[in-house]
């Protein structure tokens, strides 16, 4: 119950936050992690419950962005359309990466992952003719819920938590129901889980589908709240690390980890960046080596993540007599 | 075909530059079972070496080879006993994010250390060329060919005649019976890391005078390797070799028939492709991945 708790003071606290404060500079942080914080759920439906370790999920990001920005820019269609058809074409590709899978184990899978995004990368940043090139695209203006040009940062923060809250549920149902007990077996142990009749395959399939859809609602959505796409950006290796990272600190294969550990990561960087960044520092990179020690360190000695050592805690205490 | 001379000596330049690469990393990748994702930064870290060393003291790239071949040995070490080591037994994904971590990080600290600008060594000899037939060939590729070829061949012996290589490769096929055999398997993987680091270092002084060195430059060559691995088989140095070869063949004739714009995506699909048709690569045994995976 400890973590449903915790849910709830987390979303409310989101969802509330904007009738208090009203500095924009909060505000901006708030959109951004909960936009990381649903990537990074979405990246854990694969990669956390299935065992399907992507560092390719830019491709499903870039292609979500993509799809909005190119939508509203060459045929003045509505961006919440571009998130419907990047959804689309993300769980089409999702599809196919899934069969992918079931050739593909461990390392391997890694490595088809990254060549694929790295393919998307290239052709949105030469594929002229359709994607504008390297230049990458400005996403225009234009005022109105459905075009959705929205000034207000709080509005932001609602219409993204409306989808962060979505990618929890997922995560929840995942956790409790038979579905994604089948899914955890497949991940322990393929062989075994098909041995007792679980259609490994299909669910393994599945959960790629699920997870490349969100994704790309959210680089739809960061496309149209950041308004520019960069094609260096939306594809990049970095990106998908990111979401993978956010994950990892905060719990692999738990519901609100991938929040937590996107809240965090979000934040730290968010400081580093201030404190080291500026016109002429030469120190920007540092969080990003942080990053990387901190990704080492946490896979070694706290592979449960965050919300795997709250739960230990809280365990402990439960049970005073295991104590003393 | 007035062109094909030069396309051949291409071909065979820039594959022995690409095996170079993926020796080391099939290594790594054939008897510890890792995909070392951190590969392209050791690369990145000898092109700088080779940098600094030819700018502060001017030490010449090939005097530098020599003179750090010590210090790549203690670098290998080092790495794995602090990084690798821990992490030997444990999963496929803690690997993986380990390495991934490990690059990241040491990425960033090239970075920050010395900043995104593109560098170059100039040596006297940079721009000199040498005509064969119809092909012209820079001479410092022509030394790296050569090298390569050098490399790949003693660590091809050593793999197969000295007692060592042979106690690595047994390691390879079956841990857990070279264990029971008496075989120290830990001090064969530290063995293994360190020779496939070193490798990849020389590798990186090699190539600081014929490419640029930035942060991210050992990105676009260690994904080429990849290719070079899988398609020769994890672990099989020979076939790396070759196929470092035929994917500089897909490389140079793609950027001769339809542009070098679009070259990257013609190996990154054939990449795709042999994963999925046949992980094993060209020439290793069917369901071999599979083992140990």
């Amino acid at each position: 119950m400890s973590g449903l708790a915790l849910a709830a003071v987390f979303f409310a606290g989101a969802g509330l936050a904007p009738l208090v404060v009203r500095d924009a500079f909060f505000l901006d942080s708030l959109v951004l992690i909960l936009i990381w914080g649903t990537c990074a759920a979405a990246w854990n439906v694969a990669g956390g419950y299935a065992g399907q370790i992507s560092l390719g999920h830019s491709a499903f990001f870039g292609l979500g962005a993509y799809a909005a920005a190119l939508l509203t820019t060459r045929w003045a269609l509505s961006p919440w359309l571009g998130l419907a058809v990047g959804a689309l074409v993300a769980t089409a590709i999702g599809l196919v990466i899934g069969y992918l899978s079931n050739r593909l184990r461990g390392p391997y899978f890694v490595l088809a992952t990254i060549a694929f995004s790295q393919v998307l990368l290239i052709v949105g940043s030469r594929w002229r003719a359709v994607t504008a090139g390297s230049e990458g695209i400005p996403v225009p203006f234009r005022p109105g819920f459905w075009t959705l040009g929205i000034a207000d940062k709080r509005v932001w923060v609602w219409i993204v938590l409306g989808l962060a809250v979505l990618a929890y549920l997922v995560g929840l149902y995942l956790e409790r129901a038979r579905r994604g007990y089948q899914l955890m077996a497949v991940r322990e142990d393929e062989d075994a889980a098909l041995s007792l009749g679980v259609p490994a395959r299909r669910l393994k399939v599945a959960a790629i589908c699920v997870s490349a859809a969100f994704t790309a609602a959210c680089g739809a959505l960061w496309a149209q709240y950041v308004g520019f796409v960069d094609p260096f950006y939306v594809f990049s290796v970095d990106l998908s690390v990111r979401f993978a990272l956010a994950t990892i600190i905060g719990g692999l294969g738990t519901a609100l980890g991938p929040f937590l550990g996107a809240a965090l990561v979000t934040t730290v960087e968010t400081y580093l960046r201030a404190q080291f960044g500026g016109i002429g520092a030469g120190l920007v990179g540092i969080y990003l080596i942080i990053y990387g020690c901190a990704l080492i360190v946490m896979v070694r000695w706290l592979p449960q993540g965050l919300v795997g050592w709250i739960a230990e805690r809280v365990r402990r205490r439960a049970v005073p007599g295991a104590a003393s | 075909m007035h062109a094909l001379p030069q396309l051949i000596a291409s071909t065979i330049l820039l594959g022995s530059i690409y095996a170079l690469i993926a020796v080391g990393l099939t290594l790594i990748f054939g008897v510890m079972r890792v995909v070392n994702f951190a590969h392209g930064e050791f690369l990145m870290l000898g092109m700088y070496l080779a940098f600094w060393a030819f700018t502060l003291v001017g030490f010449d790239p090939y005097l530098t080879l020599v003179v750090s071949l010590p210090l790549w040995f203690a670098v290998g070490w080092a790495s794995y006993r602090l990084v690798m080591g821990p992490i030997v037994h444990a999963s496929h994904n803690v690997q993986v994010f380990t390495t991934v971590g490990f690059s990241i990080a040491l990425q960033n600290l090239a970075l920050v250390l010395w900043t995104a600008d593109a560098r170059f060594v100039r040596t006297d000899y940079y721009a000199v060329v040498v005509r064969i037939a119809n092909a012209a060939f820079n001479v410092a590729q022509v030394v790296a060919f050569g090298l390569a070829v050098a490399l790949t061949a003693g660590l091809f012996a050593f793999m197969r005649w000295s007692y060592t290589g042979k106690v690595m490769r047994a390691t390879a096929q079956d841990r857990h019976a070279s264990a029971l055999m008496g075989i120290d398997t830990d001090r064969v993987y530290a063995l293994t890391w360190t020779v496939g680091i070193a490798c990849v270092g020389l590798a990186g002084v090699l190539l600081a005078p014929i490419y640029p060195v930035y942060p991210t430059a050992g990105l676009q060559f260690v994904l080429i390797a990849y290719v070079a691995v899988v398609l020769g088989g994890l672990g099989d140095m020979a076939g790396a070799l070759i196929a470092a070869v035929l994917v500089a063949t897909v490389e140079v004739v793609g950027s001769y028939v339809i542009g070098t714009a679009w070259k990257e995506v013609l190996y990154l699909l054939l990449f795709i492709a042999i994963l999925v048709v046949r992980p094993a690569g060209l020439f290793g045994q069917r369901g071999a991945e599979a083992l140990g995976m």
